[in-house]
């Protein structure tokens, strides 16, 4: 039946199975060195004899060692021998012994496709045979009609294969033909053997297993980074840490490596920390003590070198340290001179040096080593006997490291001397204004209800001079038109005079109301409302008496 | 495949059945035609101590074909290139004189023996050449600073 199969799909099988190469085959059997081609270092594989030295090697060999350095020669095969370069070609087929033909075909190897699980070990002359025909492991294609897809040979009974499933173990897609082969050699979730410590393992975990639990694998020892050069196995390796002394010394050692490493890393950021608190002590000292000093200091101390002294004063104070010197500075090292003489702050001064000269002798960066005649530099700048009236710092000078410190205290007690003084400002700016807003209200409420009392008067007024006229009219007619047109305009003219006086009284009265109010606008609320109502009641009087 | 098949085989022979003095292993896992060889110097020759670092280069026609040796140390020595190439000259490696049936393992103790005994006859560099037999004890002084310089 197989047979009948074989011819069935012969050709397409060998599509799917290449022509085994004899040369990759793995041998069983143990052959001869003399049965081994020079140039392939295998078992001949169809041997020939060169015609003049006898030697022996692969036809294809043999053909590839001429083609690759004789050119095309019309006579056949020609060229040196590889091994003795003596000149020869292809013997003839009948040269090639069939005792060594044979002994080559006798040699047993193994299924090229052993790696798959063919187990089979066959002839080599026969292996052809065996892949082809029989192998189980072969791929041909599928025994279903409707499938060209390739299958193994010992599956293609089941029928066709070829439909999707899943790994059982990892879950991956595949086609069921292909599943054998992935449990075989792909699945990650396989258990395996490690062949170290013969322990079945997941696939997955192999590489963990070597490096972390295998016991066989061998480990150095703990304390290898202290020179402890031992190895041994995994399982032996704890006997081994009991008696090393470097390996009872590793943890310690490594913990204090750790330690070191952090401190080191801490001091670091210190001295960086250090150097910017540096520079700005450095900058802060190029503005208290400005160059003027150090040109009058610049002849006492030649040890000063310019570039030291640039670099201790800061780029700042370089320009005018240059040894001419600007006037300002002159003027300023005048002035500070003068002050040092009539200050009162003498003993404050001796204080201060006797308290500080260790440190200044200490570190070198007010200005240098100074002759002891010349004046304290800090001194001349700040008058420190002088304001009392500051907060503790100026007065008890004792605990401060250095001048530059106190200094520093009285800058900061100053500063907030200085914010409260303006909050007080503001807030005694805020309670006038507010003072002034309310006298503003009432004196405007004062003038509405004086305008209030104008308008009623002009009522009056106007009233009066209408019924006056009135009066007038009523009167004229009455003695008739003969009697004196003269004296009626004589009369009109006075009533007319009469009530235009009165209303250039009421509105003079008027104008005083609007100065008053202007008086009280301008005057504000020191003078008081009392003078305010006298002046109302001043005008009203006056208006009534105009009246 | 036959060739890769072959350089396995002579891998697998040198390993199981090492030469003296040679270490060698892939200079890449999963190339085979890259060989990496450390070769300590012969005794009895100026190269005593010092360890040689030799490259294999492979071609792909191999065994047809020769295999390239450069030595990747530098060496004072008359037959091998004084560059950074290092070049070896040595007439089995030679195109036209290489015979297939050759192993890798002949070549190094070809290797070997040049470097026991240098043949200025046959030199690439004619000055070290000149020198070794003219002045021998200049020649060894000379080998011998650059072991300690640069063979170490």
């Amino acid at each position: 039946m197989e047979e009948s199969h074989y011819l069935n799909c012969k050709s397409r099988a060998q599509n799917y199975n290449p022509p085994v190469d004899l040369r990759l085959l793995d041998y069983v059997s143990i052959y001869d060195n003399n049965l081994m081609c020079a140039i392939c270092r295998c078992p001949f594989v169809d041997p020939v004899v060169l015609s003049e030295c006898d030697h022996v090697f692969c036809r294809d060999c043999i053909r590839q060692s001429w083609n690759s350095n004789t050119s095309y020669t019309p006579l056949g095969p020609r060229g040196d021998c590889p091994t003795c370069r003596t000149p020869a070609k292809l013997g003839p087929r009948s040269a090639t012994s069939k005792i060594l033909v044979n002994l080559v075909d006798e040699l047993v190897v193994h299924c090229p496709k052993r790696d798959d699980g063919c187990k089979a070990e066959v002839r080599r002359c026969e292996v052809q045979d065996h892949v082809n025909i029989y192998c189980g492991y072969t791929v041909i294609e599928c025994t279903d009609d409707d499938c060209t897809l390739p299958v193994r040979r010992k599956d293609a009974a089941q029928g066709c294969l070829h439909f999707g499933v899943s790994c059982l173990s990892c879950h991956k897609e595949l086609q069921k033909w292909k599943l054998e082969a992935h449990w075989r050699s792909e699945c990650a979730d396989r258990r395996v053997h490690c062949d170290m410590c013969k322990s079945s393992v997941f696939y997955r975990d192999l590489e963990a297993h070597r490096k972390e639990a295998c016991p066989a694998m061998s480990v150095s020892c703990p304390g290898k980074a202290l020179g402890c050069t031992s190895r041994s196995k995994r399982g032996h390796a704890e006997l081994h840490a009991k008696s090393c002394t470097f390996a009872k010394l590793a943890p310690v050692l490594l913990k204090q490596q750790e330690r070191l490493d952090e401190q080191e890393a801490a001091q670091k950021e210190m001295s960086r920390k250090l150097e910017v608190l540096e520079g700005g002590f450095q900058n802060m000292q190029g503005i208290l003590y400005p160059p003027g000093v150090e040109t009058s200091q610049r002849s006492a101390d030649n040890s000063l070198t310019p570039s030291l002294q640039e670099r201790l004063f800061g780029s700042g104070t370089a320009e005018s340290t240059t040894p001419t010197g600007t006037a300002a500075g002159y003027d300023w090292t005048e002035s500070a001179v003068d002050e040092d003489a009539v200050s009162p702050a003498e003993t404050m001064h001796t204080a201060f040096s006797s308290a500080t000269s260790p440190r200044q002798r200490a570190a070198p960066l007010p200005p240098g080593p100074r002759p002891a005649d010349l004046p304290e530099p800090f001194s001349s700048d700040f008058d420190i006997a002088s304001p009392t009236g500051f907060p503790p710092p100026a007065t008890n000078g004792g605990p401060y490291a250095s001048p530059l410190h106190h200094l520093l205290s009285m800058h900061e007690s100053l500063r907030d001397e200085m914010t409260r003084v303006s909050s007080a400002l503001s807030e005694l700016d805020g309670r006038h204004s507010m003072q002034i807003l309310n006298e503003n209200l009432r004196t405007r409420e004062e003038i509405s209800y004086l305008a209030a009392q104008t308008a009623g008067l002009q009522r009056q007024v106007h009233w009066l001079t209408s019924s006056a006229l009135q009066r007038q009219q009523g009167r004229s007619p009455t003695p008739g038109a003969s009697s004196s047109g003269a004296g009626g305009a004589m009369m009109d003219a006075g009533a007319g005079a009469g009530v235009e006086a009165a209303v250039g009284a009421v509105s003079t009265a008027a104008t005083a109301l609007r100065g008053a109010a202007r008086m009280v606008n301008v005057g504000g609320n020191g003078s008081g409302s009392g003078t305010g109502t006298g002046m109302r009641r001043g005008t009203s009087e006056e208006g009534r008496t105009k009246l | 495949m036959a060739a890769n098949k072959r350089i396995m085989k002579e891998l697998a022979e040198i390993n199981n059945n090492p030469l003296q003095g040679c270490t060698i292993k892939l200079a890449k896992e999963d190339d085979l035609n890259n060989w990496d060889v450390t070769m300590d110097g012969p005794p009895e020759s100026p190269y005593a101590g010092g360890k040689f670092n030799i490259q294999i280069v492979l071609p792909k026609e191999y065994p047809f074909k020769p295999p390239v040796l450069t030595f990747k140390t530098k060496i004072y020595h008359p037959n091998v290139t004084n560059d950074d190439k290092g070049a070896m000259c040595l007439g089995m490696l030679r195109a036209d004189e290489w015979k297939p049936p050759n192993k890798i393992v002949d070549v190094l103790k070809l290797v070997r023996a040049v470097l026991a005994a240098p043949q200025p006859d046959d030199a690439v560099e004619a000055g070290i050449a000149n020198e070794f037999k003219t002045d021998r004890k200049a020649f060894d002084k000379t080998a011998q600073d650059w072991v300690k310089k640069y063979a170490k």
